[in-house]
């Protein structure tokens, strides 16, 4: 097996990369923009294209391990595995949001109904 | 949320009245409690009229509007004759459906009648379907089109799509014997009502709720009414529309067979 070395410019810009999105998650996670989840998620995005560059042996042993030729190809199904699984998720969470804010806006029109009865039985006595 | 149900036949035994179950005519210890629950969505220039056709009628219904995000002074109109419950936001027929099964759920009625705020019902209808029920008791009775085929019946292309709907349902739930199952006119009785306040679909309502009331093991009676042209607004389900409404109704209901009911 030949192992094909990246060169020290492709490692800087990813390494850059890495650093620079992790960094922003990093900022947004602080903020409260996202949860943990999605910090680690989002962050797989910069992690999997560094580990790849930085430790190009382990590409290679990875392909190996999991019968694929060309390294980059395991690298890319990583992101796609990590990418489905966020979107299943996320849609999962989505449909769960959509029929909480359908019940709090039936809660709360249905309160007020009750709200505006109980005043209207108030007044009339 | 209240969960004793009362039995059907006892509610449908009571004294209704003689001529088309009017409440009023009943004694009013025995007179069951029928909430109408009218779906608004900009509706303003029927929903008047409509309220107007439900007084005239003579029956002590009560009657709920729920105003489903409307822009239109639909609100403001209906409040002048009948409690609205105003959704702040825009959720649909099957939000706003809900939302009136959850009102009769809480306030304990007997039956709740959906009827559409578009002026395509007749309110005089509502004693044929309590009528129905009293002679033989479903937990869900709908108002047909296509009984006796009388009245506005819809286009052709979308009664061709409404035919492959009832072979869907009648073909895959045991007892299905439907015939119109997109109306949008239909009784539902206590234990109906406490059914569908727990869970109501949000997608194509009308045949879903079916599909998923007859897994649950809901029974379904049909009764012909005449349905008039709405009086204002035009459908959503019109052209290209139709076609990505029937697969996707026919994959929602395929779907209510294969999961088990909740």
């Amino acid at each position: 097996m030949t192992i094909v070395l990246p060169s020290l410019e492709t490692v800087v810009v990813i390494s850059a990369f890495a650093l620079i999105y992790m960094l922003v998650l990093l900022k947004k996670t602080l903020q409260g923009k996202f949860d943990l989840y999605d910090f680690l998620m989002l962050s797989m995005v910069a992690i999997i294209p560094a580990a790849f560059a930085l430790f190009p042996s382990l590409a290679y042993l990875v392909s190996h391990l999991t019968g694929v030729v060309f390294p980059f190809v395991v690298m890319f199904g990583a992101l796609f595995l990590v990418v489905f699984a966020f979107m299943h998720n996320m849609t999962a969470r989505l449909h769960k949001l959509e029929r909480q804010n359908c019940a709090l806006i039936q809660e709360q029109s249905l309160m007020a109904l009750e709200l505006q009865a109980k005043e209207s039985g108030r007044s009339g006595g | 949320m209240r969960q004793d149900l009362r039995g059907q036949r006892g509610v449908a035994n009571r004294e209704l009245g003689s001529t088309g179950m009017c409440g009023a005519d009943a004694p009013p210890s025995s007179a069951p409690r029928i909430l109408l629950v009218i779906p608004c969505f900009n509706e303003a220039g029927s929903i008047g009229n409509l309220l107007s056709e439900i007084a005239a009628t003579g029956c002590d219904y009560h009657t709920l509007v729920v105003d489903d995000g409307s822009s239109d002074a639909t609100s403001a109109v209906a409040s002048r004759s009948s409690p609205v419950a105003r959704l702040a936001q825009n959720l649909g027929i099957g939000g706003a459906v809900q939302t009136g099964i959850k009102y009769a759920a809480r306030q304990d009625f007997d039956f709740c009648i959906q009827i559409d705020g578009d002026g395509q019902h007749d309110p005089r209808a509502i004693a044929t379907l309590l009528n129905a029920y009293s002679k033989d008791p479903a937990n869900i009775t709908i108002g047909s089109r296509f009984i006796d085929n009388a009245g506005f019946c819809s286009t052709r292309m979308r009664r061709a799509g409404i035919r492959l709907i009832v072979l869907a349902l009648n073909g895959l739930f045991a007892g299905g014997r439907i015939t119109d199952p997109t109306s949008g006119m239909r009784l539902l009785d206590r234990s109906a009502i406490a059914f569908f306040a727990k869970s109501y679909p949000t997608d194509f309502p009308e045949p879903i709720s079916l599909a998923w009331a007859m897994r649950a093991g809901l029974t379904v009676n049909e009764v012909p009414v005449e349905m008039r042209p709405r009086e204002t607004g035009v459908s959503s389900i019109d052209g290209l529309k139709s076609a990505s409404y029937m697969i996707r109704v026919l994959g929602y209901i395929l779907l209510a067979r294969l999961v088990r009911a909740p």
